[in-house]
């Protein structure tokens, strides 16, 4: 259980986080989205106590973070996989991670074998490639078998297959009872792995609902192509329904596709076409996001 | 705090910059030992009465100011290399506790210190005493081990501080090049300046320099600025000042 209120960090002049307000329950996955620049970082780096809010408090299992002994054995982190010693053999790093919160060498070794990595055990950590890494990064945050797990974006890096890996693994956590919350910028990528979505944009909280709910939110409309529109429109809108024209096609909303082919067919209206269009997830995001983009590019050719 | 300590100690022994500084210090006693084989070889071939204005061929002279720049690197890198890599954030997620993070890489930077310490010092000694062998003074530095101890207790004191100096510079200034730079200014070029100040204010100011307190504390320079004791109160009002404005940073600062 993860529980953020309404978290404020400041960096002199710069809100990074604004409060925040949320919180991830166990047995799902949340996605946590946001552009580029939308404080997901600064907020996870708060729950982990590695930034000190500025108000507010971000609690994991009713506790602060600093406050738990061991806290390998409560929550798992994979923040940068590029922030480990690179002098370090990749077993010698688990070692040490391992030793500060009393985890046997055992366990460590289970651990890389689990992550697919024990093969490249002692190579120095500088010489790994960044999907290895990323790897290495899983491993230390299951170290402990803790019961919170925190990704920061963890499919950078990945090629497809460590993609799918870290998506079954993200699911079968949630599904063992874990809280698992994982930070992207992709809404494809959480489409695929999120059950949750917790979306934030210049650190305010734009949304939180369930991967459904917001397929709901933005289904659209119905696109209609008929050889008499006016007829058509006067029958739908009797239905209840609402139309509009563009380019020579209708977009009907308030209606499902098979009532509008039910209703035209009755009439004796034609129809050429008949298509449901729902905003996909990317751009439902994008439409969310919109206000609260940091950085963006000049649009051209629109 | 047991498991800290043995992750800090696995840390340090877990990387190559380790072994670097060590073998450093052990190329440092070699060349020690060399001068001082070559001054005893001159010794034996000059008039008696040259030979009463030699130097003693000691090479813990030499050796003692490079290992506590060694030290001092090797305590700074225990923590800049961690801000440098940005291990330092995998490390606080594992052990939030920041004052217990501080303590046990103090308590492992200082138990290396004064074991290399240690035996940098007798090693020093030994090689004198096998390379001079029964010559008298000058050019034998001592006339027995107890002549000598209170020299390499100093010694030791003040590789120990040099170490943990680094180390309270490194978590101060969170970079490597920051900390080694400050280093060299404490151990070589502070010390240089000072003599330049008007008198007696160079000679004041130079009592108080790194490099000069351990001879002070061992009481063997004639006529010192001061006393054994306060040359010990200044080595821990350094040791303090340092490792209080690392914890600071590391307490106060977001990681």
């Amino acid at each position: 259980m993860i529980e953020v209120r309404q978290l404020t960090k400041r960096y002199r002049t710069t809100r990074a986080v604004d409060g925040l307000s949320f919180e991830v329950k166990p047995g799902y996955v949340a996605g946590f989205l946001g552009p580029n620049g939308a404080g997901k970082s600064t907020t996870m780096r708060a729950v982990l106590g590695l930034d000190r809010p500025t108000s507010g408090e971000a609690l994991v299992d009713g506790r602060r973070y600093a406050d738990i002994r061991r806290p390998m054995h409560h929550v798992g982190a994979l923040l940068d996989a590029g922030a480990v010693h690179g002098g370090r053999s990749a077993y010698d790093h688990l070692r040490v991670l391992a030793r500060s919160n009393g985890i046997k060498d055992r366990r460590v070794v289970a651990t890389l074998e689990q992550v697919g990595l024990a093969g490249v055990a002692d190579r120095r950590v500088g010489s790994l490639s960044l999907g290895m890494k990323q790897r290495l990064g899983v491993a230390a945050a299951l170290l402990g078998d803790p019961g919170v797990l925190l990704f920061d974006e963890p499919v950078n890096g990945l090629d497809p297959e460590g993609i799918r890996w870290i998506r079954h693994l993200m699911r079968d956590l949630a599904r063992e009872g874990r809280t698992v919350l994982v930070s992207s910028h992709l809404m494809s990528e959480m489409a695929l792995t999120a059950d949750r979505v917790i979306v934030i944009g210049r650190g305010k909280l734009i949304l939180e609902a369930s991967m459904q709910d917001l397929q709901e939110k933005f289904k659209k409309d119905v696109l209609v192509r008929s050889t008499t529109p006016d007829a058509l429109v006067a029958v739908l809108t009797a239905a209840g329904a609402t139309a509009r024209s563009e380019d020579g096609a209708l977009f009907v909303q308030g209606l499902d596709a098979p009532d509008i082919a039910d209703l035209a067919a009755r009439h004796r209206i034609p129809i050429h076409e008949l298509t449901p269009r729902s905003a996909s997830l990317e751009d439902a995001y994008l439409e969310l996001t919109e206000e609260s983009v940091e950085y963006r590019t000049k649009e051209t050719g629109r | 705090m047991t498991d800290v300590l043995n992750s800090e100690w696995l840390k340090l022994r877990s990387v190559r910059s380790t072994t670097y500084v060590l073998l450093a210090i052990a190329v440092a006693l070699l060349g020690g030992a060399l001068v001082s084989y070559l001054m005893t070889a001159d010794w034996d071939t000059s008039p008696p009465d040259l030979q009463q204005k030699f130097g003693a061929a000691d090479p813990g002279v030499m050796v003692v100011p490079f290992a506590q720049f060694c030290l001092g690197v090797l305590g700074a890198l225990a923590i800049t290399s961690e801000y440098g890599s940005g291990m330092i954030r995998t490390a606080l997620v594992s052990v939030p506790r920041r004052k217990a993070y501080l303590l046990a890489k103090t308590v492992v930077v200082a138990g290396v210190s004064l074991v290399v310490a240690l035996v940098t010092t007798l090693l020093a000694y030994q090689a004198g005493e096998l390379i001079t062998g029964d010559r008298p003074r000058p050019i034998s530095a001592y006339d027995s081990f107890g002549d000598a101890v209170p020299t390499l207790l100093a010694n030791t004191a003040s590789l120990v501080l040099l170490g943990l100096v680094g180390l309270g510079l490194g978590f101060l200034l969170r970079s490597t090049a920051g900390a080694l730079v400050t280093l060299c200014g404490l151990l070589f070029v502070l010390p240089t300046l000072t003599l330049l100040l008007p008198y007696p204010w160079n000679d004041r100011v130079y009592s108080v320099m790194l490099p000069v307190l351990a001879p002070q504390l061992s009481g063997e320079l004639p006529d010192p600025p001061l006393s054994p004791v306060g040359a010990g109160l200044v080595m821990i009002a350094y040791l303090v000042l340092a490792l209080g404005a690392g914890a600071a940073a590391l307490l106060r600062r977001d990681a």
